[in-house]
């Protein structure tokens, strides 16, 4: 009988985590520098999903990840940081509603605030932010629920 | 010298010597009734003895009342140890009852959790697009930034569209 509730236990527990990974969420977030080169590399994988829209909003033929953070979103108050060298993108979840994450966004170029966001993040329709010009190219921040 | 009250008494005990008893039995008024009193007398002392007895006896039943209080309590000490050994051995048949209780409790988990799943399952397929609340830049960075946003529903984004930002140089494109 012992073994019985033991293994009830164990069965809850397993039931439990996996319905708590299940309920994760994983939210990705880039620094993209969007360029028209001769030869563009490969889009990155993280923006495979959403090569068309960047293409034909943004006019860029390469896209190169400068920096990125992936972070798992389990009550939606995390908060995180995708950084390049010279930039970091602040990222505060504020809760969840039926519409996807409330974040507040915030890009700096080294301690200094270039533009700050709030946003609903959807979990099926990721976010574009144009940043400002980077040499030839364009600094972009991305945010995919994944 | 004994007074006529020793001698009644020791007569009535038959406790005089044949001479005395003679002598005794001699100065006696009316023997008749005399001895008469004698068996009232010994009818009493019979009486008292039995009395006597029945007084002892009583003294036995309050000392066994006492044991038998004393055993009373002790019973129900043990009873008391042994309700608690009854309540081992409910808590064992609880065992019984906490399996079942899990197991209940696991229907509702696992019903609840396949609500929430179904819950979630319309959220992750929803209509919904990414909303921008609101935005703004540093005025001073960028004093002639603007900033507008829009969704496109055939690609299913939302932009966030800057025109104005501070631009700078290639090298911070650097990873």
């Amino acid at each position: 009988m012992a073994r019985s509730l033991l293994l009830s236990a164990a069965f809850a527990l397993v039931l439990g985590t996996a319905t708590e990974l299940r309920g994760a969420e994983m939210v990705w977030s880039g620094l993209v520098i969007a360029e028209n080169v001769a030869q563009p590399h490969p889009i990155p994988p993280e923006l495979t999903g959403i090569e068309r829209p960047l293409k034909r909003l943004f006019g860029y033929n390469q896209f190169q990840v400068i920096g990125q953070s992936r972070k798992a979103l389990q009550t939606g108050q995390e908060d995180w940081l995708a950084t390049s060298k010279f930039f970091g993108l602040h990222v505060d979840a504020r809760g969840e509603s039926q519409a996807g994450y409330v974040l507040n966004l915030k890009l700096y170029k080294e301690k200094e605030l270039l533009l700050e966001t709030d946003a609903k993040l959807s979990k099926r329709s990721p976010l574009l932010i144009k940043g400002p010009q980077v040499g030839g190219g364009q600094l972009l921040l991305v945010l995919v629920v994944q | 010298m004994k007074t006529f009250e020793e001698k009644w008494t020791a007569w009535l005990d038959g406790q005089l010597s044949d001479r005395e008893l003679a002598q005794f039995e001699a100065s006696l008024p009316d023997k008749a009734a005399a001895e008469a009193e004698k068996t009232e007398a010994k009818k009493l002392g019979a009486f008292l003895k039995r009395e006597l007895g029945a007084r002892a006896l009583t003294n036995e039943e309050f000392f066994s009342h006492q044991l038998r209080e004393r055993i009373a309590r002790e019973s129900a000490g043990e009873s008391r140890k042994s309700g608690g050994r009854r309540i081992e051995v409910s808590t064992w048949w609880t065992i019984r009852r906490l399996l079942w209780t899990g197991t209940a409790s696991l229907v509702v988990f696992l019903v609840l959790a396949i609500f929430v799943m179904r819950d979630k399952n319309p959220a992750e397929q929803s209509q919904y697009l990414t909303q921008i609340l609101n935005a703004r830049v540093d005025p001073v960075v960028s004093p002639n930034a603007t900033i507008s946003m829009f969704e496109t529903k055939e690609d299913r984004v939302t932009v966030l569209w800057t025109e104005g930002l501070q631009s700078l140089p290639a090298d911070y494109a650097a990873k």
